[in-house]
This record gives structure tokens, sequence and C-alpha cells, in this order.
């Protein structure tokens, strides 16, 4: 954020951003989260950076193309041109995935950042969450909570939290990032196929563990 | 009858299967990997469980997969389909250990003739003729030069797991020999896992004639005619038509019945086929049994009227076969031709990516096998066959007359397909003839040979 010891040009710079945010970009910002199915977005232009982020329970919208259960990362495939005039004009969506950098074009003034679950989570809606995550079925079998993971569990990325017996061979599922157990979404010994949501984890801090500025 | 059955496949033999589960009143599920969550078969089944990624070797090729998706839907029994695991009898043999039946035939018969050169002197011992070959696989170059001398040149060197030419190669001498079986076992042992090979008289100008068999446990075997797949780009067959034209009536009828003894004596259980190279004098040669429902089915559907995908699933139920050799009719004339994902222009490349519009041809007697749907995004991980135009009539020119329209009447929009070697085929003189060879494409090469169709 601009600090104090702005100039008399700088303010002027700076009324003109705010301009140009209120009335063109983040009108066209709402519009774009509310379509996409993505869980934030974050526009930069000069110092200043806006960045709109999905309600929890992901009601904005429910995404236009979401069909199934796991149709992940379908809709936020693709650029999209933002508002108009400005820096704003040449802009390019593109979607981030946990711990991975951006693929687009280095030279973008916008982004949008991926929630923490973005390749994990997908509520049915379509909506990803940025508070938490979800852990998924490595294979088809029937699903058995590891002894001792309950509701409140601390986890960390990788820790064993459960696995699917396949045909008596018991593959792990793994906590997809560092939390605390949540809701599970299947009883102990139902049946599951391959990328099926099985627990929720909720993230450790109060920010979303990708937030995390991405260099241009 | 079984409960439930699992259909183990994709694309348009998923959705065969289906609807011969449908037509048999079985309940039935079928499996997908997560590159076919919106496929024909998905969409079209009552029941449809992911059992894993893109990469088939996870999914379709997976044999814990197939069959805990087997136990998770309550299936009994799991249908195959052709390609992945359905010629796998170690797949069969686990599947029947888990209390489940393996449509096709039993692990047993199954591993009876896994071996093409065991099975080529099991049969020729029931009468079959058969290629002259190695007795065995070959231990090493200097007994494969041993047998190549006995055999005569050319020959060719064939892996014993395969299919589809991977692994095969013509040698003319024996320095060629010397040099081709090392990349013949190395590209057996990628392809296929097994890097055995035997050798086998290469014909020049053969025509690749095959006998659909059925055979009930109780021993009740019919034959449902021949099938001729001459029609061959690099040992893929493109198009298959029957009657064949190249054998008489009675030599139809003699070779057809020699099959149906040569296996049942044998022991055969379930549908399968039995391969044959016919020579320039007409005479038949025995190369390979293919024990599952193969691609072109559906001719010899056209042809007797049995659904052969149901009398397989029955079979494998126990039931008896329930009609006999004199029950079968054979009537009129069949072509299939496979309509593949390939670009002609560019040496077939195989292409991917969205069937913005798709419109099956219509008619009488035409008939359109296909996982295709306006919006369908053809994956980039698994083969290339985008459907199967097959047409009937009561003569081999009426057939011929509906295949050309039925082609243009074809849309796959967005998709670049190998539509332009069929229409080229229809046009050509030798086959027009019914006089083709397995080399017809290959010997001037198909781009050569498309070009040649529209100059006229």
């Amino acid at each position: 954020m601009p600090d104090d010891e702005r100039s008399p040009a700088e303010r002027l710079v700076d009324h003109a951003a705010i301009d140009t945010l209120a009335n063109e970009l983040i009108p066209a910002l709402m519009a774009k989260l509310g379509a996409s199915g993505l869980g934030e977005i974050e526009v930069r232009e000069g110092t200043w950076k806006v960045r709109l982020r999905r309600p929890a329970d992901g009601t904005i919208a429910a995404h236009p193309g979401g069909r199934r259960v796991g149709e992940r990362g379908r809709g936020a495939a693709g650029g999209a041109a933002l508002g108009s005039g400005g820096a704003a004009a040449r802009s390019v969506l593109t979607p981030v995935g946990p711990g991975r950098q951006a693929a687009g074009p280095d030279d973008g003034d916008e982004r949008a950042t991926g929630s923490a679950g973005e390749a994990l989570a997908d509520e049915g809606g379509g909506g990803r969450d940025p508070f938490r995550a979800i852990a998924t079925s490595p294979a088809v079998g029937f699903y058995q909570p590891r002894p001792g993971i309950v509701p409140g569990s601390r986890v960390r990325t990788g820790d064993p939290i459960g696995a699917v017996d396949v045909l008596g061979v018991p593959t792990e599922v793994v906590a997809p990032a560092d939390g605390v157990v949540g809701a599970s979404l299947v009883e102990p010994g139902e049946s599951v196929e391959y990328g099926q949501e099985l627990i929720w984890v909720e993230l450790l801090s109060s920010a979303p563990a990708t937030d995390v500025p991405i260099e241009p | 009858m079984f409960q439930k059955i699992l259909i183990a496949n994709r694309g348009e033999i998923a959705v065969r299967v289906l609807r011969a589960c449908r037509a048999l009143g079985v309940d039935a599920a079928v499996v997908y990997s997560e590159a076919d969550r919106d496929s024909l078969a998905v969409r079209l089944a009552d029941e449809a469980i992911c059992i894993g990624p893109a990469d088939a070797k996870r999914s379709y090729l997976s044999a814990p997969a197939v069959i805990s998706a087997a136990v998770v839907t309550g299936c009994d029994a799991i249908h195959p389909g052709y390609g992945f695991l359905s010629e796998d009898e170690t797949f069969a043999e686990v599947v029947r250990a888990h209390g489940l039946t393996f449509i096709g035939p039993p692990p047993q018969i199954l591993d009876r003739f896994a071996s093409k050169e065991a099975t080529r002197r099991l049969l020729g011992g029931y009468g079959l003729p058969t290629i002259p070959g190695s007795n065995g696989m070959i231990r090493d170059e200097l007994h494969a030069l041993e047998e190549a001398e006995r055999i005569g040149y050319p020959i060719v060197i064939k892996p014993s797991a395969g299919g589809g030419g991977k692994g095969m190669r013509m040698v003319r001498s024996g320095r060629e020999l010397e040099a081709s079986i090392k990349v013949c076992r190395s590209e057996a042992k990628a392809a296929f896992g097994d890097d055995s090979l035997y050798l086998e008289k290469w014909l020049d100008d053969t025509r690749h004639v095959e006998v659909q068999v059925a055979v009930d446990r109780f021993g009740n075997g019919v034959h449902l005619g021949e099938r001729d797949c001459s029609v061959q780009r690099r040992h893929q067959k493109i198009l298959e038509e029957a009657p064949t034209p190249a054998l008489s009536p009675a030599a139809r009828s003699d070779l057809a019945d020699r099959a149906i003894r040569a296996v049942v004596a044998a022991g055969y259980e379930n549908v399968g086929t039995l391969e044959f190279l016919v020579d320039r004098d007409g005479d038949a040669h025995f190369i390979e049994i293919n024990c599952r429902i193969q691609v072109e089915h559906p001719v010899t559907e056209m042809l007797t009227g049995i659904d052969l995908v149901a009398t397989q699933i029955r079979i494998a139920a126990g039931e008896p076969l329930g009609f006999g050799q004199a029950d079968i009719e054979v009537r009129g004339h069949a072509i299939e031709m496979r309509i593949n994902a390939e670009d002609v222009d560019h040496d077939f490349r195989p292409s991917a990516g969205v069937v913005e519009s798709y419109l099956a041809p219509g008619g009488p007697g035409v008939r359109m096998d296909s996982h295709l749907f306006s919006g369908y995004e053809v994956p980039p991980f698994y083969d290339s066959l985008l459907g199967k135009l097959i047409v009937w009539g009561r003569d081999r020119e009426s057939a011929i007359g509906r295949a050309r329209a039925a082609l243009d009447e074809l849309v796959v929009d967005g998709m670049v397909t190998n539509v332009p070697i069929h229409k080229a085929l229809l046009r050509n003189d030798v086959f027009l003839e019914g006089r083709m060879t397995t080399n017809l494409l290959d010997r001037v090469g198909s781009a050569a040979f498309v070009a040649a169709a529209e100059r006229r």
C-alpha cells in the first residue's frame, strides 16, 4: 500500500487508479470470479493490488460448467480479457495450483491464485475453498480411516490419515495439506472410487495456504 | 445368468457391451479412467466407477483396479472387451480367484492357447492347415538360422505374445535375420512384456481370412462364417468384409468346417476367431487364434443376425449355445470401415481434440458402432478408433454402394479422420474387383493410394 510520503503527483496517479479499480476492474473481476469457479482472483497494477476471494461456503455462484464431482480445473482453464482501458485491458487469467508457479505470461498484470485445494478440492458446485483442502481416494476399494485420526487431529501434508483397501491390500490416503482433520464425507468401510473426496483438512493458518505473493 | 456385469473397457466396445447387457436384461457397471469421465459409455450406463488416472497402466490395464471395481459394485462377472486385459490369462485367473467370472474362455483354456506357436502345433494336430514355421521358440541366433534354413526364406519373425504387427519383421536372408532378432526381442519385450520369438514362412501377396467360432461349455460348437480382413495398413486392419471374395463358396465352407472341428477337438470354449493367410493358390494357412470378441465382429452379426457379444456372455454364464450349425444362415454381404482419428496426409498420425459436430449415417443396412457425440473430447491417451461404420447389402456391389453413401453422410467435425482412405478404397479397382491382398496399401504407401484415387 502507498505510504503517507506520497507526492501530489503520486496521489493523483493513485486516485486515478482507485477510480479505475472501483468503476471498471472490480465489477469485471466479480463477474469473472462468479463465472470461473476460482477461489480467488488477485489483480496488481503498479503498486496496487486487489484480491477478491470467494466466501468459504462458496455462495457467490455455482460453476456453470460443473457436472460431476471431481471435474477439477476445467473452469479455471484459459485466459480472459478483463475490463477496459489502461493496463487492465492486457490481461491473462492464469490458474495457479499449489506449489506450482504461474504458467502464464510473466508480464501479465493480473493473476488468479487458486486456493490451497485447487488441485484437490472442488465442492459439488465447483467452488474452491481457500480454508480447507480435501483428501481424495487413491484407488477403488473400501475406505478405512487411520486409527487415531479423528476430527481435530493435527496433520501435515503427506501424513497417512486413512487407507483404501484394494482386494485386501491397503493403499494410503494422505493429508493434502498441513491442517486439522475435519469432517469425513464417507463412512468407515464404505466403498469408494478413484479420486472420490474422502475427508476435509481445515488449513492451519487463518490465511489461505497459498496466499503467497507470486512475483512477476 | 449373471446378476451384474462389470464392463472393463472404454470407447465403442464399452458401449457395445453395455447394449448387449441391456438386451439380455443384465445390470451393468462401466469402469472409466479420469480421462473418460464424460464418455458415452459413462453417460449411458446406470452405474459407472472411476478406477484410475488417464494412464491405462493404472486404470484399464490394472488388474487390481478392475477387479476391485467389480467387488465394490457388486458385479459377478467382468467383460474385458478387446485389447487391455482381454487375453491376459493371469488376469482371468485372478478374476476367478476372487469368485468372479471372466467373460471369455476360462483361464486354463486361455492358457492353453496363449502361445501362438504352440497353438499352431496344437490345432495343426487336429487337422488345420498351418503355415510352416519354427519348432518352438527360437533359442538363439544359431537356432534361428538353422530353423530358417529348414523353412526357407523369406521368413517372418513373430513375437509369441503379440499382435498388431509390433515386434514383427520380414527377413529375406540369414544376414537380415541375425540383424533383426535383437530389435524384435526388444520391441516384443516393450509391447507385451515377453520377448519370446518364433519364425514363420513369409508368403507374398496373401489374403487375411478369419473364421468366427462359438463353442459352449458342453462342446457344442458352430462357426459363423468367415471375414476377409485383407485391407490393412502396416498390419493394422482398416476395412473388413464378409463373405471373402478370395474363396469360392465351397472353399469357404470347407475352411470354416475344419476350423470349428479343430477348436472343438482342442477343447476351446466361448467365442473366438481363427486367423488364416490365404496364398496365391487359394490355400489357407492357420496363423493364430484370438480368444476374445474382435473389433470386426459386427460384420458377422450383420450376416447372421446373431449377437456375438450376448452369445459370449451367455456361454460364460454356462448356458448352452441354443442353436446349431443348421440354424445359422449367412445372408448377403457386409463391410466394416474403421473410422480412426488419423491424419492420412501426415503418415496416419493420431489426432485428438473436440468433436464439434457428429452425425452418424443411417438408412437400410447401415450400422454405426461409435462412442462419439457432438462436443465429445477425444482424449489423447488411447487408441485412435472413433467408431465402426458397418453396411449390409444383398450382394457385394450393393454393400459397396451403401458404404459410399454412408461415408458421405458421416459427419465428424473438429477431428481429422481416416475417411479419405475408405473413400479411396471404394474407388480402387483392385478392391472393387475383390483382388486385394494385405499389401494393397503398403505397397504404394497409403498417402499415394489416396492421392491416386483422388486423381480419378
